[in-house]
């Protein structure tokens, strides 16, 4: 039955008129003939929705107060370097204050793990729960398009994280005169930002959703996500720096190996470039080459990925 | 009727549709023709509609045989079709935090609308289920019947050809299952939305549906137009009800009434009378009833039922 036919039908149906008797004519609903935006349309409304749901936005204030304090604890550091490169002269502060773009990691790396430990396991964990996911995959969305807006929407919402507090950096740099030298070099610490954020957004991502996707209870998700990201910081610098095993268990270091990747990206991830004491983590994750590093990422990104999309076919197979 | 005008009319057909679930079989090699309309899919907990749903939206490949909805294969044209389609599912979970409007938006626009429009016709769908008032309210503090009809709203807000409904009923009470049964008849007639209702409930859809579909177990029980799997107008049964003693009037009527050759089947002061013609029946009965000093206290028709299908397959 086509349209035309269906609003034929429609008028057709429309109750008569009855003299004297009051009676609604225009219910409002009716047919629509324009264009359907198709499974690419589909896929840009969750990851808008998922985004806005993530930032609290359209929420009551409590779900805004995490996400926002997040971004706030990553971008106060930066706030508070412009300011005193404003405040106080430029050449007494830059060399001992002033933190070069890599080095900033360093000061989000707290905010990263807080919105990974406490924000994103709501965005997969809430559609299980409150039942958007059926209502989801009965709509031209497929598993697959669905996970891949889900990820897109966190990796999104990360990137405020990882290249906020960084582009306000350049900027703020640039027109204090202590910016990138020239136009070119400019462009390059600017794809250098991009390109790093989006890694780190990336694998940790990944990692994050697969340990929510392993239950419905948030908070269980939640302790899994922090116990991941901190944990496997604990036992991996134990093992290398007190026993003295192989760097490369480094690749099990989701927020270290994550960090060298970045490290790689802005060209410092040689142990001389690094500093820090000898034997250090620092130091020895200096030792991997850029290749195993690579490498690392992509197997976190790779697990994570497989690890949804595993559970995803369970709990779809089963309902 | 030729075959192009058959294809043109039938809404989706299954062919020896089959689902199975380790040893379990849910479907059981369906074949299933539906027509524009409101088509009931009725069974029993476990029978297999919501198995049977699943499948014609392309959510889960079948065992073996085929699905055609809308003139689209779900399995390889799942996208496109479920574009079509408007689904609510039975479990009455919806995030609470929503307000209706954007929920219903929300999903419109996953079913590829603009936002503009998906935003427009979000309003005018729950102004159309009768929560006009309330669209912005937030969707944790709504009735169970307001969130039936929430559900309802976003099924149709995407303006689908076709809208799947698990027990929309579910949860409601005898009023508000009246009333959402009115709007689905409503929605369906006056705006050309062919819309199949899956219930276990037998008298909720032999009172809103056209056609029916019965499962059993996963087995197809009954198939077709309701007036005619019901048998309205065979008129071939009278029932006599609760006849008044004095002692022995029941076997006098009944007697009487075998003796011209009526066909009679007691239970209790029930008399089932089959035989001949309705209105011979009927006056024969009377006849009967008076001759043995008799009081009647109830006199119909009898139709064949929903329930008696099922109990006629089961036996």
């Amino acid at each position: 039955m086509n349209d035309a036919t269906r609003s034929a039908d429609a008028r057709e149906h429309a109750p008569e008129v009855d003299d004297g008797a009051a009676q609604i004519l225009d219910q409002r609903y009716r047919p629509y003939g324009g264009a359907r935006q198709g499974l690419a349309g589909a896929m840009c409304a969750v990851v808008g929705s998922s985004v806005r749901f993530t930032l609290g936005l359209g929420r009551p204030a409590r779900h805004k107060f995490l996400p926002w304090l997040a971004v706030v604890v990553a971008l106060v550091p930066a706030i508070v370097f412009v300011g005193m490169a404003t405040v106080i002269d430029i050449d007494l502060i830059s060399d001992q204050f002033l933190p070069d773009y890599h080095e900033y990691y360093l000061s989000i790396r707290i905010a990263l793990f807080f919105f990974c430990g406490i924000v994103v396991p709501e965005i997969l964990v809430a559609d299980r729960r409150n039942g958007m996911l059926p209502l989801y995959l009965s709509t031209p969305l497929r598993m697959w398009s669905y996970l891949v807006s889900k990820a897109a929407a966190v990796a999104l919402t990360l990137a405020v994280i990882t290249v906020g507090p960084l582009l306000f950096l350049l900027v703020a740099y640039t027109i204090e005169g202590s910016g990138p030298g020239g136009p070119i070099d400019w462009l390059i610490v600017l794809a250098r930002i991009l390109v790093a954020g989006a890694a780190i957004a990336g694998t940790v991502t990944a990692a994050s959703l697969a340990i929510s996707s392993l239950t419905d209870r948030r908070a269980f998700a939640v302790v899994g996500v922090i116990l991941l990201l901190l944990g496997t910081d604990l036992v991996t610098d134990a093992l290398v720096e007190i026993a003295e095993l192989d760097p490369r268990l480094y690749a099990f270091n989701l927020g270290d190996i994550a960090a060298a990747l970045k490290d790689r990206i802005f060209g410092v991830g040689t142990p001389s470039s690094l500093g820090g004491r000898d034997g250090s983590p620092t130091q020895r994750i200096g030792e991997l080459s850029t290749l195993f590093v690579v490498a690392a990422n992509l197997a976190w990104v790779g697990a994570g990925s497989a690890v949804v999309w595993w559970r995803y076919r369970r709990i779809v197979a089963s309902r | 009727m030729n075959d192009v005008a058959d294809a043109e009319t039938v809404l989706l057909s299954t062919a020896a549709l089959t689902q199975r679930f380790g040893s379990a079989v849910a479907l059981d090699a369906l074949d299933i023709q539906m027509r524009p309309g409101v088509t009931g899919l009725v069974g029993a907990n476990g029978a297999g509609k919501t198995t049977l749903l699943n499948a014609l939206l392309g959510l889960r490949p079948p065992t073996a045989g085929s699905a055609t909805v809308l003139g689209l294969d779900p399995r390889s044209q799942g996208a496109a079709l479920r574009a079509k389609v408007g689904f609510a599912p039975e479990r009455d979970v919806l995030p609470d935090e929503m307000r209706a409007v954007d929920f219903v938006r929300h999903l419109a626009q996953v079913r590829g609308l603009p936002r503009s429009e998906a935003r427009t016709r979000a309003s005018d769908s729950l102004w159309l289920v009768g929560l006009g008032e309330e669209r912005t309210r937030t969707l944790g503090t709504m009735s169970t019947g307001q969130r039936q009809r929430v559900k309802l709203a976003q099924a149709v807000a995407s303006d689908p050809q076709l809208v799947l409904l698990d027990e929309p009923t579910s949860g409601l009470d005898p009023t508000q299952r009246t009333e959402m049964l009115t709007l689905i008849g409503e929605i369906s007639n006056e705006h050309s939305v062919s819309v199949v209702l899956s219930s276990h409930l037998l008298e909720e859809v032999e009172r809103v549906c056209d056609h029916i579909v019965a499962l059993d177990a996963g087995r197809l029980v009954a198939h077709g137009p309701i007036d005619e799997l019901t048998g309205a107008g065979e008129g071939i049964t009278l029932e006599l009800v609760d006849i008044v003693e004095p002692a022995g009037t029941v076997d006098a009527v009944a007697s009487a009434l075998r003796g011209t050759g009526i066909e009679v089947e007691r239970t209790g002061t029930t008399l089932r009378l089959g035989g001949a013609e309705r209105d011979e029946l009927s006056d024969r009965a009377r006849d009967a009833v008076a001759d043995a000093g008799a009081r009647i206290r109830r006199l119909e028709a009898r139709q064949r039922t929903l329930a008696d299908l099922f109990e006629a397959s089961a036996t």
